[in-house]
């Protein structure tokens, strides 16, 4: 099955290679190969979701798991190995991004005329690094796969977007790829504590042993929280800077609206569905797992954080008038839920989270493919212009319904699953903070209806003055059969998690558990210290060293 | 010593001087040879080839010769052996992309002076001996001045020539007073010889004040090559005056030597001592801000430029700085520190390594693309569009600026990865801070940095094309700037091979064997230190 896992991730960079290499490839020659591999891909994750045993805690489909080592060997000294395998929480990011590969390319089927090889190519690569970094087990292949997302998106942006494509590419690439290098230099601090200080001086990059072995790490000064200079605390920051970029919590998000608006639609999709998700997958493969003391101690910074990023998100998607902007300002919000549901580190939180991150992939990339639907046909994204679809593409008005009561959290669809679980786990750890989280999801159900009701219901309203001539766009495409199989997969998913969502939860709680089994470790560690020295003063500033204390 | 030893110490010596003494002979018979006979230049450039050649096979040949290492002036240990390697197979490079950048009549000083600046690399590689490291580095400087006068003589590059002359003679005297005062310390110029009195326990030994006169000095001479801050300063405007090749020439060779002289004449001397050494303590300080300064500085005047050879200069400047970070984390660690994961040496030599070949990609697709007069794209804007028009090359240079960038997995992100975290790993406690917040330095600056290698990238693909490019070099700069392209990827993919290099390489630069039965005298009164394993494998 490593096998099978190792070629998953790589069939996409075989297409994207063939497409290319391959001589006189036309938009439809190109778009067939694009759809066939990433169909292919999908099929590859499916087999692999059939193939996970729920009941097994450490990652699945890896190679060497038996005895030594993770992964197959790649530099010698330092050890690090070429290591895939997937975990109760990677699974799922791993599947969802199989299938928005596939939504992509339908997304992009008639969008797309220019250099369309290049531009399947690039999508086709960004999925295999997606792929690569939810499957990565070594901190550095990690981190390579963490960056190497920047060049194809960078690409797909300047290439293929809207007007402001250039600044836009460029704020995004140096935005997030300066927090990544602060990420890296986290990575390297972690293995440098690991290996300064773990009984028989382990040098190891494998992603599990980190976690296990900093868990139970014989140096006091680990366990100790009560300073902004203590070790866990400063390797906290180093990490959080890339990952709070990447997510985007609050005050770093200002690439988010400016990339997604200026992005062709596929871009957003896979922006907003996977690509935020790298930010909170390594918050809780990096922060929450190897630096859990820290995440504690900063828990009021970090849900003040959250919250601010909920309502802040929701007023500003509030405002717009440019529905793509909506959906992104409505990604910083939901964004905060999934943060927030993490930092409360319990397993109700991470199963909330977890789940929740397939659903905003799932919701945003169905609302940001119809939003791209109507863009296609109309060339304007402002609501003012575009009004009463229900009467002329109903079925697209359906998905847009659909999608957006999912990401609302209407109960019976996706969202409420994710986000209830959450707000229960905030609740549990701060009654205000889970209170001030709510009212952001009221603000959700509003923008949310209030793009509804602009766009979809009332009166025909179509952009004029466009060089359809003045009648209006009588002469608009309708609905063709490669949105309908874009949007339907999606659609179908956002009802089946909200109807039946134990076979999701089945799989992440194992994983969860295991995690938060880490964090107690540490907690452990941290009251034990607190018990040798009496020496750490009462009014530090982060002093929240026992759980008693929150 | 008896006469049979020392002529044994000479024979070897000699042999593993071999490759370096083949390529004088062939520079000598060249320019001596280029008044009496008409060849073409392509004939030059074969002939050099061939000497660069013969002395990869006479390298090979000598591998196992080794001479007495506290009596003979050279060493032959794994350091010297790949870098020396090394030099020779990039020199294929450098002739590729400056093969057509002489004129007719003056191709075969070109091209002597050439070989004689790569036996100087390769001497300083390989130097033992104070003196034959300052030969090294001056057989690298004076050809270096003629390099610059003779290819085109035009205003402009007298200026950088005279420019670049002055500022190096007055290097060279500062380095030269630094030499003096190491071999004052101890009174043997044999740098192994210093570097076991430096590991012994003779009391006073490096004395404090003088050890930081000889390390201050040497660091300021050496500072010029690598265009290190406070030294920096002539690169932009020698970079700019001359031609691409020459350019290009003077961001890789003096960089090597600049480094390798460090690691010969401090780093392993001084590999026994470690932060806690009084005389350490101050060296990392300075190191420290040179290293600082010149990340901030090279980064933060790239993004100004907007000439190409300019941003190119500064970018050199930057990546000097990431080389120093190396450096500092060399001294502060020693040499014998078995859990630091890089040592600050085999980073450097790795950087080196991955710099050697983004940069000169760099320069010489930057050469092949030309604008409808034959000159070569200035600036950054007659780069614009250019992804379009000119895939291949395009798709070359963009590889190469990622890397410099250092984006994984391309060999820049590897180079940078072992930099910092050498810096990071290299002594634990307290006094590890002020190195790891070098690193974190180091990292804001590759984010700084990152700017104006992007927007190059930006133009290249998202502008539009206003004076169309034409490739032109022919097969050589296509083969040479290919095989840097592609190595940058390679190397990044699967670094081991290098790796393993530069690890032995540090490894052995730092080791002292074991004095041979026959002591010479300079080692007679030291307590000889037994050979310690430097980094374990």
């Amino acid at each position: 099955m490593a096998i099978l896992l190792a070629l998953t991730v790589f069939l996409p960079l075989i297409g994207a290679l063939a497409l290319v290499l391959l001589p006189g490839l036309d938009k439809g020659a190109a778009r067939k190969i694009a759809l066939g591999t990433s169909l292919v891909t999908l099929g590859l994750c499916l087999a692999l979701l059939a193939g996970f045993d729920p009941a097994v805690t450490t990652p699945q489909f890896a190679a060497g798991a038996a005895d030594g080592p993770y992964g197959w060997s790649w530099l010698g000294r330092p050890d690090v190995r070429f290591a895939l395998g997937l975990d109760g929480i990677s699974i799922w990011l791993f599947a969802l991004t199989g299938l928005l590969g596939v939504t992509c390319v339908l997304a992009s089927w008639e969008s797309i005329t220019e250099r369309a090889p290049t531009y399947y190519a690039f999508m086709l690569t960004l999925e295999f690094g997606l792929l690569g970094l939810f499957a990565a087990l070594d901190v550095v292949l990690f981190y390579i796969f963490f960056e190497f997302t920047l060049i194809p998106l960078f690409f797909i942006i300047g290439l293929w977007g809207g007007p402001e494509r250039k600044r836009a590419s460029i704020y995004f690439f140096l935005y997030t790829m300066a927090g990544g290098l602060l990420t890296l230099l986290g990575v390297i601090a972690l293995v440098v504590v690991h290996m300064q200080y773990s009984p028989g001086h382990v040098l190891t990059f494998s992603i599990p042993e980190l976690t296990r072995g900093l868990s139970a790490l014989p140096w006091d000064e680990w366990y100790r929280t009560d300073s902004w200079t203590s070790p866990q605390v400063l390797i906290f920051l180093l990490l959080f800077a890339g990952f709070a970029i990447k997510v985007p919590l609050f005050p770093f998000h200002t690439w988010l609206p400016l990339a997604h608006v200026e992005a062709p639609t596929a871009g957003s999709i896979v922006l907003a569905g996977v690509l935020l998700k790298l930010g909170s997958y390594g918050l809780i493969r990096f922060n929450m797992a190897m630096t859990p003391l820290a995440t504690q101690a900063l828990y009021p910074f970090l849900a003040a954080l959250c919250v601010a990023g909920i309502i802040y998100g929701a007023l500003t998607a509030l405002a717009q008038s440019d529905m793509k902007r909506l959906v992104a300002y409505s990604s910083v919000s939901h964004m905060g839920f999934i943060v927030l549901g993490m930092a409360a580190m319990n397993d109700t939180g991470l199963n909330g989270s977890v789940i929740q991150m397939v659903n905003h992939g799932l919701t945003t990339g169905a609302l940001f493919a119809c939003v791209g639907i109507l863009y296609d046909r109309y060339h304007t994204r402002e609501m003012s212009q575009i009004g009463g679809t229900w009467h002329k593409f109903p079925l697209l008005a359906f998905f847009f319904i659909f999608a957006s009561l999912g990401s609302a959290a209407l109960p019976g669809l996706n969202g409420f699953v994710g986000e209830f679980p959450i707000l229960t786990a905030t609740f549990a750890v701060s009654p205000w903070t889970c209170a001030a989280a709510t009212l952001g999801m009221i603000l959700g159900a509003f923008y949310l209806l209030l793009l509804l009701k602009r766009v979809v219901f009332g009166p025909l309203v179509e952009p004029h003055g466009h060089d359809h001539g003045d009648h209006g766009h009588s002469d608009v495409p309708p609905i063709g059969w490669h949105e309908v199989a874009a949007l339907g997969p999606l659609a179908a998913l956002i009802l089946f998690i909200g109807v039946v969502p134990e076979p999701f939860f089945a799989r992440i709680r194992p994983a969860a558990t295991e995690l938060t089994r880490v964090v107690e470790r540490q907690r452990e560690g941290a009251a034990r210290v607190l018990a040798k020295s009496d020496s750490i003063p009462a009014d530090a500033a982060v002093s929240m060293l026992s759980r008693e204390a929150r | 010593m008896t006469p049979e030893y020392a002529y044994q110490t000479v024979q070897k010596t000699l042999y593993v001087l071999s490759p370096e003494i083949l390529l004088l002979a062939a520079a000598i018979v060249m320019i001596t040879a280029s008044p009496f006979v008409r060849v073409a230049r392509q004939r030059w450039c074969a002939i050099a080839a061939a000497a660069l050649a013969g002395g990869i096979l006479a390298l090979i040949a000598t591998r196992d010769v080794v001479p007495d290492a506290y009596a003979a002036v050279v060493v032959n240990d794994a350091m010297s052996f790949y870098v020396r390697l090394f030099v020779l197979l990039s020199g294929f490079i450098v002739l590729g992309i400056a093969h057509r950048e002489p004129p007719e009549g003056r191709a075969a000083e070109f091209f002597g002076s050439f070989l004689m600046i790569q036996a100087g690399t390769m001497i300083t590689a390989s130097a033992n001996d104070l003196i034959v490291l300052f030969v090294g580095l001056e057989l690298v400087s004076i050809p270096t001045y003629l390099w610059l006068y003779l290819s085109r003589r035009t205003a402009a590059t007298q200026e950088a020539a005279t420019k670049y002359f002055f500022l190096s003679i007055f290097s060279s005297a500062l380095l030269l007073y630094g030499l003096t005062f190491l071999y004052g310390l101890a009174g043997t110029t044999n740098l192994k010889a210093l570097g076991a009195l430096a590991s012994s326990s003779i009391p006073y030994f490096p004395s404090l004040s003088l050890g930081v006169l000889a390390v201050v000095f040497i660091l300021a001479g050496l500072c010029f090559r690598l265009a290190a801050v406070p030294l920096h300063f002539y690169a932009p405007d020698v970079y700019q005056a001359s031609p691409l090749p020459v350019a290009a020439m003077l961001a890789w060779i003096p960089k090597v030597v600049g480094v390798l002289a460090i690691i010969r004449a401090l780093t392993a001397v001084l590999a026994s001592r470690e932060l806690g050494d009084p005389l350490i303590n101050k060296v990392v300080l300075l190191c420290w801000i040179v290293a600082a300064a010149t990340m901030t500085l090279g980064n933060v005047m790239g993004l100004l430029q907007r000439d190409l050879k300019r941003l190119l200069a500064y970018s050199s400047i930057a990546h000097a700085g990431y080389m120093m970070v190396a450096i500092t984390a060399a001294f502060a660690s020693g040499g014998a520190r078995g859990n630091a994961f890089y040592h600050g040496i085999e980073a450097a030599l790795y950087y080196l390594a991955a710099y050697a070949f983004m940069t000169l990609g760099t320069f010489g697709l930057i050469l092949a693309l030309r604008k409808a007069d034959g000159k070569p794209a200035a600036t950054i804007e007659d780069l614009s569009g250019v992804g379009w028009t000119n895939r291949i090359p395009a798709l070359g240079l963009t590889i190469c600026l990622l890397a410099l960038l250092g984006f994984p997995p391309l060999s820049g992100f590897m180079g940078k990865f072992q930099i910092f975290a050498s810096a990071f790993s290299a002594v634990e406690g307290p006094e590890a801070t002020s190195l790891r917040l070098l690193a974190v330095v180091g990292m804001l600056n590759a984010a700084i940095g990152a700017f104006y290698y992007l927007r190059i990238i930006v133009l290249m693909y998202f502008g539009k094309s206003e004076e169309p490019l034409t490739a032109t070099g022919g097969w050589p700069v296509a083969l040479a700037t290919g095989a840097c392209a592609v190595l940058t990827l390679v190397i990044g993919i699967a670094p081991e091979s290098i790796s393993r290099a530069c690890r032995e390489a540090a490894a052995s630069a730092n080791v002292l064997p074991d004095a041979a039965v026959d002591a010479p005298p300079a080692v007679a009164g030291a307590v000889a230190a037994p050979a310690t394993a430097i980094i374990s494998d």
